[in-house]
């Protein structure tokens, strides 16, 4: 993997005018740290200006995508890295915002609502971002456990498995009214979330993403994504470096759910079936499955035409009359751009490639790229 | 000119599996073409099928051009495969395998004389009709195969590693009721095979395969000897010729 | 004694029902490898076909308003002439992609058709009552009443069975589905056309589908825009407890989830009995891990094993 990264770069076409010679330790970085340095900058722009500028319903959209943007980069890590498609990572989407709730609401409404958690947890309150970090690791944990079991499947059954373990999850949260309130809403998380506090989350985990996927693990299960059985001989432990890049995402989505329990304020379970599954996932196919940006991209491009399509629904003024796009119209805009860029580009708009260096003086990159993979 | 295979490219990815080769079919010939182990036969094969795509190059079949053509067009003009690993269906039973391909056809009554002729070259296939195909035996189901194809009444009919896995004496029985074929109703073949000894017998001409280029071709009567078809078999060259201590 | 047909009844008509969506999606699937998200919201669409196509709170009945047979006859078209229209233009351009790819777009679609509903019917649930008369047939046996509609759907589920047989066994084009889902590269080889077999599979599982939501119809007199989903859920993984390209896999696969779950229903202790889908999912991860292959081993997996 690491050859053809190499042989895709070398490609690409270097007739940029532009010559930033890096030769200060800390340009060669930056340049081999590019695409999650190049995306912490767009985000930042993008938050910055509508974090200033915009108005209250667009800061609460741009929460909202980032959000996704996160949980696509989740995604990312499992799927782009083991090639095996999951059906199931909104079940730790939800794992994580629960885990979060149980620990942040305050004592009176988790006795009212919530009365099945342990003493412990009913009794103490826990700062924020402790427990989104921890409710990540409750996430990590589950996938462990189901992990262990499920990745032990390969290709089509694998992701048959991830869709039977989301809809485990599902069902058993639905029912297990003492710490969900079940089919009921869970009110009473505190308000925290919002793009800037987003955006840290998004930057960290998009610079560990990248370096997993160029560390020994990351190529590893490359490597048996691309021939599990050639990777296999070559004495790759085929289930272990899945398990460890399933573990992984499964953090991050379950941090990007706790982050998500604390930007509405209240909590269903209904939200985390098969449409978001389905959002999340047509936002990385869309980007591209095998790279970062891939994921980064397909994400902003999908959540900008989300936005672009809910202005469309709100409806505009056309002389008298007001034109406006029934319900569901942007749902059936988002399906049809998905199966389009499906059937005509299938690799994504990244063609699963992610986005070096635009500046000439390659030779230099490389040699710093290679010391980190 | 019954086939012709001009100068083909194919890709796998951007791996050429085959490049530049061309192989010509007269009516009512047996051309074979040998060579070791991925050396393009089976892609060159498949590729006149219509399973794959040449990336350069054309195949014309009596003088329509096919290239690109999809495989069950190809097999409307008159070329039946027999692919290697037979691939019969298992689920199948006998008769229904057999017949599989005479939907094609529209001659009802010829249909039903081409599969007498079957029962009669393959008395074991008509024994065992009722019978789910996966259930013969190896040799069995190459006659089954071979039948099959018969049944689509080709034009050419093209044969991959027919050997393949099949005790010698039944791999005698199968290049008999080829040869047979060939001089009764005068069906043209091109069979592939990686041994070429027994090809050599059986075929008019031959051609040599190798890294997915064509090294050789000639009548078999010229090649009879195999020296030079072992030369280009393994690509010895001149000047290292002797240092091959290989048994062919 | 009474109460235990009603069980079994109840779990025979459900197992039939997901049995005939199991096998809508094991046909698709033996001959393209496609697993079809959508055939779920082909059901739905199946029973939304009945109504007139109008935003409004309530049902206005349309198609639902004709005469049995032809109610039957028009439904099975037009979920047919959908089938068709999604395989021309996005299973037919996917057609050499990844089975991964596949599966994404019959996601995609079904994406698209649960929203169309919601944009032309709207996503509030309209009720509309169909065949009323079958569940309020009943018959005394013993000390329960047994409704016919149950037993209808077992029926109706045997016949088409048998007639999906009968059409694979003995029909010629049904042996060239059966050719080509085993070996398609093959049967094109030997000249089965490509596009006409696949058509043919997506026909069948459209036809299956417009069964399926007319009696379900039957069965809840409500109409909702996902209500196909969680059949098709149950209808996946029976395909996967049965073997995945089996259709008589897809048969015990849809009768043993409906079977599992309405045993477990009728036979777990009430404080457990909510989670009884829990077990039911967990299953379909124990027999992927256990028996890779389904219940039923496909003469088409063994000979890819």
């Amino acid at each position: 993997m690491a050859m053809t990264t190499e042989g895709n770069s070398a490609q690409r076409p270097t007739s940029s005018r532009f010559t930033i010679e890096a030769k200060s330790p800390f340009m060669l970085q930056v340049r081999a740290w590019w695409p999650p340095v190049l995306w912490s900058i767009v985000l930042l722009i993008i938050v910055a200006i509508i974090m200033l500028a915009g108005g209250p319903v667009l800061q609460k959209t741009l929460t909202d995508a980032l959000i996704k943007l996160l949980v696509v980069v989740g995604l990312y890590v499992f799927i782009g890295n083991s090639g095996i498609l999951s059906f199931g990572h909104i079940g730790f989407m939800m794992i994580g915002a629960y885990g979060a709730a149980w620990m942040t609401c305050c004592p009176r409404t988790k006795k009212l609502f919530i009365p099945g958690l342990p003493e412990y947890l009913q009794t103490h309150q826990f700062p924020f971002l402790v427990s989104v970090v921890v409710s990540g690791l409750l996430a990590a944990v589950v996938a462990l456990i189901s992990g262990s079991v499920l990745m032990r499947l390969s290709g089509i059954a694998a992701s048959i498995g991830t869709f039977a373990f989301l809809m485990v999850m599902y069902s058993f949260y639905l029912r297990w009214d003492p710490w969900t309130r079940g089919a009921s809403t869970m009110t009473g998380l505190p308000v925290e979330t919002n793009s800037w506090v987003m955006l840290p989350f998004i930057v960290v985990v998009m610079f560990g993403a990248f370096l997993y996927a160029r560390s020994r693990y990351g190529l590893s299960a490359k490597a048996s994504r691309d021939d599990e059985v050639a990777s296999k001989a070559a004495g790759v432990n085929v289930v272990g470096q899945r398990l460890l890049s399933f573990v992984i995402s499964a953090f991050i989505v379950g941090m990007a759910g706790a982050l998500f329990g604390h930007f509405l304020g209240i909590l269903t379970v209904d939200s985390f079936g098969l449409p978001l599954t389905f959002i999340t996932l047509s936002m990385l196919v869309v980007g591209g499955m095998q790279s970062l940006s891939g994921a980064v991209l397909g994400s902003i491009v999908i959540s900008a035409l989300f936005e672009a399509l809910r202005q469309l629904e709100v409806g505009f003024n056309v002389g008298e009359s007001v034109i406006a796009l029934p319900g569901g119209g942007r749902e059936v805009g988002i399906g049809i751009l998905m199966l389009i860029i499906l059937i005509f580009r299938r690799n994504g708009l990244t063609a699963n490639q992610e986005i070096y260096w635009p500046f000439r003086g390659d030779a230099a990159a490389k040699t710093a790229m290679s010391r980190k993979s | 000119m019954l086939l012709k295979v001009d100068n083909i490219t194919v890709h796998y990815g951007r791996l050429a599996a085959v490049r530049n080769v061309s192989v010509e079919v007269n009516e009512g010939e047996i051309v074979c073409i040998v060579g070791p182990n991925g050396a393009g036969k089976s892609t060159t094969l498949l590729t006149i099928s219509g399973i794959l795509s040449p990336t350069e190059g054309t195949v014309t079949f009596s003088d329509r051009n096919i290239t690109g053509m999809n495989p069950e067009n190809v097999a409307r003009m008159g070329i039946s495969q027999v692919p290697e690993g037979r691939h019969v269906f298992t689920s199948l039973n006998v008769e229904e395998n057999l017949r599989i391909g005479t939907r094609m056809r529209r001659d009802r009554a010829e249909i039903e004389r081409d599969f007498q002729m079957v029962l009669e070259m393959f008395p074991v296939l008509g024994e065992r009709k009722r019978q789910p195909a996966g259930k013969l035996s190896g040799g069995e189901q190459q006659m089954l195969v071979i039948g099959r194809a018969l049944l689509t009444r080709p034009r050419l009919m093209t044969i991959d590693e027919p050997s393949l896995g099949l005790a010698p004496k039944i791999v005698d029985r199968v290049y008999e009721v080829l040869t047979d074929l060939r001089n009764r109703i005068g069906l043209t073949l091109l069979i592939v095979e990686q041994s070429s000894e027994r090809a050599l017998k059986a075929a008019d001409r031959i051609h040599v395969l190798r890294s997915g280029q064509i090294q050789l071709s000639g009548n078999a009567a010229d090649l009879r000897d195999g020296e030079k078809v072992k030369q280009a078999y393994f690509g010895f060259t001149e000047g290292v010729k002797h240092e091959g201590e290989v048994a062919f | 004694m009474g109460y235990i047909l009603q069980v079994i009844i109840d779990a025979l008509s459900l197992g039939s029902l997901y049995a005939l969506a199991a096998l809508g999606i094991g046909l698709l699937f033996g001959v393209l490898r496609l697993i079809n998200f959508a055939h779920g919201d082909f059901i739905t669409l199946g029973a939304y076909a009945l109504i007139v196509p109008a935003y409004g709170p309530n049902a206005i009945r349309f198609i639902a308003d004709f005469p049995a047979p032809l109610l039957i006859i028009c439904t099975i078209l037009v979920i047919v002439a959908i089938a068709l229209i999604s395989e021309f233009l996005i299973f037919r351009p996917l057609r050499y992609a990844t089975a991964a790819t596949l599966m994404v777009g019959s996601f995609a679609l079904s994406f698209v058709i649960q929203n169309l509903i919601i944009m032309i019917y709207s996503g509030r649930p309209k009720s509309l009552n169909l065949w009323s008369e079958l569940t309020e047939i009943k018959f005394l046996v013993g000390d329960v009443e047994i409704a016919l509609l149950p037993i209808l759907i077992v029926a109706v589920t045997l016949i088409l069975l048998l007639l999906l047989v009968l059409f694979l066994k003995r029909t010629p084009w049904g042996v060239q589905m059966r050719a080509a889902a085993e070996d398609f590269k093959m049967a094109r080889m030997l000249g089965v056309r490509a596009n006409f077999v696949i058509s043919l599979a997506f026909v069948l599982s459209a036809a299956l589908a417009a069964v399926v939501s007319l009696l379900f119809e039957a069965q809840t007199g409500i109409l909702m825009f996902r209500m196909g989903t969680p059949l098709m859920v149950f209808a996946f993984i029976a395909t996967v407890i049965g073997g995945m390209g089996s259709l008589v896999g897809s048969v015990v696969g849809g009768m043993t989830v409906g079977i599992v779950s309405s045993v477990l229903q009728a036979g777990l202790p009430a404080e457990v009995r909510g989670y009884r889908d829990v077990f039911v999912f967990g299953l379909v991860i124990l027999i992927l891990l256990v028996r890779p292959q389904g219940l039923v081993l496909s003469r088409a997996a063994r000979e890819r094993v």
